[in-house]
């Protein structure tokens, strides 16, 4: 729990948000709550030392870090070196391909909440120009491959969700950005991001009154 | 022939010149019908040689290993995946293939790959452990991952076994060509598909020696004899052989002929499978790409093609080392390789692998899987022929480690009084991804018979209880985790007229017990009372929402697991509720290639929501406590109690079936012990399939279960024997997660609220000071 305090206060002060925390409620049932329990201990903490990958460090930010069959658990993150935290104006370069990430379709880049690491991070700036090759289906791989690597994290099931979106597939982006918000308690940007898009996924599927429901959400997340 | 003999007999006057007339006509005639018979043979050659050549099966292939630092993933079982892909040791990784293992360290030349979203290159990775940890990895500038390339699990054969891993001319090892035209046909790039100097030689081994032993035959028309024409020996075959050895020479160019050549040619025999062509080969007898093989292993491949079976290194390593060492001197009498170098090689030992299979029959039970998805999409000849490239999420490491577990655990049980033998299925699944990970079909993992896990329907018993506990903490305003629920006897209606008292395991009643406890005992009279109070029919759409369809009648006995289901069902609906209440279809495929690796189809991750996080996640904490201080218990004699664990046991009348099903944060695995004739195994689930379980859960390092609480979900202190709101204060309270809003009030507290000592002494000095008025 002592890391999951610290999540919380590493994300609300990366996300420079103290909104009331998202309570997503999928069946209407339950009040919806702030997760204040979420937000203790908030001290600040930098992530920007450029330091080798293997080395521990006491940045306390806690990334899910992934195991070989998918699953994941909380371990301290590393920045990679020269790596700038990704940005919603969103220009990362990761040692793999030293692209940009450019400006997604639905909400900006990338959610500003919190570093992702390496792999993960690699995977998404791939995708994203596979993307803007016209490859979604090999985005669509690619992101599957970071979800294999880090199953929780909602920056991923946003851009599959998105990704899906422009194939189409408004049902299935609907259910993944869904799946995004179970993980994305504490993160009001990214959770607003993910409302969004939950909000276009229904309006494609010709639901007007869930997509206002939807953008309602993300207002209030934000 | 026969012509001259009939023309002879009409030896005539006059008839000289009709008989040159006749002789001329028949001439003429067998001219044009050599002329007709070349012109169908050239057809023939053509036909075959510029179509597609060979059918070529599907390949199936397991998930890549993905190298990255924070990864699980230990020394050994990096090494054995490795050897598995048939690296080789050296003293520095310089090659693709190649490995320098050392004790935390282990340096890899990755071979590259195209894969469906791109390719992966060859590259120099140092991987650096620590524990059963990926503490670093380094490599190229700012490497954060790499992959390995997929180990080959098996190919998707037609009827008559043919196989073949297609190479080209520019992809054979140094050497290959050289001395296989250097053995086989040394004029090869002379001649126009016959040599006259080879027959005259042939024909003078075979006179002398009465009996056809020497071919003399061309790489041409050793290629026209396999393509084309049966194997039996005799002269016209000879003669159509030649003209269509020149046929082939007339259309095609020596580089297509020889690399033909080089994946035709028969080397060996894999049971009822026969290898043919380098490509296949190097696999068959290496475990290697045939670009890796060294000098001394080009030797001995290409010393097989004179007899596959009478040189094979595995059955006659004697022979098979005299006959490379031939070929090696060979080749340095024609100055190709130093004589130091054919010493060097001639040093070496064959290198072939013991084993010698060619994934085909290693891991039937996950091919099976394989298939069953694939031909939803694929017509049978598509998959037998068109050589696609099937990925798969198989993971050999963790299927191991089930196979172990499996046959392990069957050993120590020993045999059943009747001599019969026991039975086992297992089935893992990525808890998160929905991807089958590892397949057991029954006690004997390399049986490709009747696969159990896919196939054997059984009664779950008290498998079916989370999908009761669930239905129950649905209705927060009625249940939570400490909901008191009385566990005393209960008897039902079972149907129209037929009543029905389930007992406990243990035949005692244990009065109330809090809702979470009832499940992790798994008591049978608080779980049929409280799936009678929200309702079978409710008890049995909750199975549904979890994934499994079924026609189950709404009798109360279902409430103990009356209904069948098979291993893989029940992967499905556990992996629903590991999975946060996102439900998702079992995949085995990830995606699949061309033969020339152009994308074709993939299977991409779905999801369906079913259940709210937070009801999900109220279920998995009871079925912590199931592994904690229930039925599951004896997980902990082999996983860290540090890992968080979640599952049930179930066992079903007079104990013929034994099942497990739980999950860490990452797998999910569900395991059955019973026997194929139905009868009583004398285990429960506890001390049957849970130990198979455990076995491979010790082995499998699994990541303990996430404690996250989703938003909807608040701790709260209550005391577990009323089920009412508490206080820290108080003795045995507890602080359990509640569906937010719905957590109890806490209690007054069991701390005196104000210090009534003070209040004595104010009381007393104000008294004190009254009695003062009063003097």
């Amino acid at each position: 729990m002592r890391q999951v305090a610290l999540l919380g206060a590493v994300i609300a002060v990366l996300s420079g948000c103290a909104g009331s925390g998202g309570a997503i409620p999928v069946v209407d049932s339950g009040r919806p709550v702030s997760n204040e329990d979420m937000r203790t201990g908030a001290g600040r903490v930098t992530t920007q030392t450029p330091q080798a990958p293997a080395a521990q460090s006491d940045s306390g930010v806690v990334v899910m870090v992934p195991d070989g069959q998918g699953g994941s658990s909380a371990v301290q993150s590393y920045p990679l070196d020269n790596q700038p935290a990704i940005s919603s104006s969103g220009v990362s370069s990761t040692p793999i391909s030293g692209s940009s990430v450019g400006s997604a379709s639905a909400s900006g880049a990338l959610q500003a909440d919190e570093q992702l690491d390496g792999p993960v991070l690699a995977l998404l700036t791939t995708a994203r120009q596979q993307e803007s090759n016209g490859d979604l289906n090999g985005a669509n791989a690619s992101l599957e491959r970071a979800m294999r690597i880090a199953p929780r994290e909602p920056q991923v099931l946003y851009r599959l969700a998105q990704v899906r979106l422009s194939q189409g597939d408004a049902a299935q982006a609907e259910q993944l950005a869904r799946r995004g918000l179970a993980y994305a308690s504490g993160r009001p940007s990214l959770q607003a991001g993910l409302w969004e898009l939950v909000a276009q996924a229904r309006e494609q599927q010709g639901d007007a009154a869930g997509a206002e429901q939807a953008r309602q959400r993300a207002r209030v997340s934000l | 022939m026969a012509n001259k003999r009939k023309s002879r007999g009409k030896g005539k006057s006059g008839g000289r010149s009709r008989l040159w007339g006749w002789l001329l006509k028949l001439g003429l005639v067998g001219l044009v019908l050599v002329g007709a018979l070349a012109v169908y043979l050239d057809a023939i050659v053509q036909e075959k040689f510029s179509g597609k050549r060979w059918a070529v099966p599907a390949k199936v292939f397991a998930r890549p290993l993905e190298l990255y630092a924070g990864r699980s993933l230990s020394r050994d079982d990096f090494l054995t995946e490795l050897k598995a892909l048939g690296y080789r040791q050296s003293n520095a990784a310089n090659g693709p293939g190649q490995m320098a293992v050392g004790g935390s360290r282990i340096d890899v030349y990755t071979r590259g790959f195209q894969f469906f979203e791109g390719a992966e290159r060859a590259q120099r990775v140092s991987v650096r452990f620590d524990g059963n940890r990926v503490a670093g990895i380094s490599g190229a500038q700012g490497l954060v991952m790499a992959r390995l390339e997929p180990l080959l699990i098996g190919g998707i054969y037609p009827a008559h076994n043919e196989d073949r891993i297609l190479i080209r001319l520019d992809q054979t090892p140094p050497y290959l060509v050289d001395s296989l035209v250097a053995v086989e046909d040394r004029e090869f790039f002379q001649h126009f598909g016959v040599s006259p100097k080879g027959i005259a030689r042939a024909m003078f081994v075979n006179l002398t020696s009465g009996s056809l032993r020497q071919g003399g035959s061309t790489l041409t028309q050793q290629l026209v004899k396999n393509f084309y024409l049966t194997a039996d020996r005799n002269i016209i075959r000879k003669g159509l052989e030649a003209m269509m050895a020149v046929l082939l020479e007339l259309h095609y160019s020596k580089e297509e002929i020889l690399e033909a050549y080089l994946n035709e040619v028969f080397l060996g025999q894999d049971g009822n499978r026969a290898v043919h062509g380098f490509g296949l080969a190097s696999q068959y007898y290496f475990a290697q790409p045939l670009q890796e093989l060294q000098l001394h292993q080009v030797a001995l491949l290409v010393g097989m093609v004179k007899g596959a079976s009478y040189y094979n290194p595995r059955r006659n390593p004697e022979r098979a080392t005299t006959r490379r060492n031939l070929v090696l001197d060979l080749m340095a009498e024609q100055g190709m390789i130093s004589e130091q170098q054919a010493t060097d090689a001639k040093n070496k030992p064959l290198d072939v692998t013991r084993g010698g299979s060619l994934a085909n029959t290693s891991y039937p039970a996950f091919m099976d899987l394989v298939k069953r998805q694939l031909r939803a999409d694929y017509r049978d000849e598509d998959l037998t022929s068109e050589g696609l490239r099937i990925f798969t999420s198989f993971d050999p490491l963790l299927q191991h480690k089930a196979e172990t577990a499996v046959q392990a655990t069957l050993k120590r049980f020993g045999e059943t009084p009747d001599k019969t033998p026991l039975e086992a299925a297992m089935l893992v699944t990525g808890a998160q991804t929905g991807e089958v990970l590892a397949v057991v079909g029954g006690a004997n993992p390399r049986f490709s018979g009747f696969n159990r896990a896919l196939d054997a329907s059984r009664p779950i018993g008290s498998l079916i209880k989370p999908a009761i506990y669930l239905s129950a903490l649905e209705k927060p305003e009625r249940y939570s985790l400490i909901t008191p629920i009385d566990d005393a006897p209960i008897t039902l209606e079972a149907e129209p007229g037929k009543t029905w008292t389930p007992q406990n395991y243990d035949r005692t009643s244990h009065g109330q017990v809090p809702l979470y406890l009832a499940l992790a005992k798994s008591y049978n009279q608080a779980a049929v009372r409280l799936g009678s109070e929200v309702g079978v029919d409710t008890v049995l759409n909750t199975v549904r929402r979890l994934g499994v369809d079924h026609d189950w009648p709404a009798y109360p006995a279902m409430l103990l697991g009356a209904g069948a289901m098979t291993p893989m069902q029940v992967a499905d609906m556990y992996q629903t509720i590991a999975n946060g209440g996102f439900n998702t279809p079992l995949r085995a495929i990830r995606n699949v290639l061309t033969a020339e690796g152009e994308p074709l189809k993939r299977y991409p991750f779905e999801v369906r929501q079913r259940f709210d996080s937070a009801t999900i996640y109220l279920t998995q904490q009871a079925m912590t406590h199931v592994m904690r201080e229930g039925t599951g218990r004896s997980a902990y004699n082999q996983v860290p109690s540090s890992v968080r664990l979640a599952g049930k046991t179930g066992t079903t009348n007079d104990l013929r079936d034994s099942w497990f099903a739980g999950f860490s944060d990452d797998l999910v695995a569900v395991t059955w012990v019973g026997r194929d004739d139905n009868d009583r195994t004398r285990l429960t689930g506890a001390t049957g399939a849970l130990q198979v379980w455990n076995a491979f859960m010790g082995a499998a390092h699994p990541q303990s279960l996430a404690d996250v609480p989703p938003a909807e979900i608040v701790m709260a202190w209550a005391d577990p024997a009323t089920g009412l709101g508490s206080d820290p204060s108080c003795e045995g309270s507890v602080e359990i997660p509640f569906r937010a809003g719905y957590q109890p009030l806490p209690g007054p507290g069991c701390k005196p609220v104000i210090d009534t000592e003070v209040i004595r002494d104010g009381a007393n000095r104000v008294l004190d000071t009254i009695r003062d008025w009063l003097r």
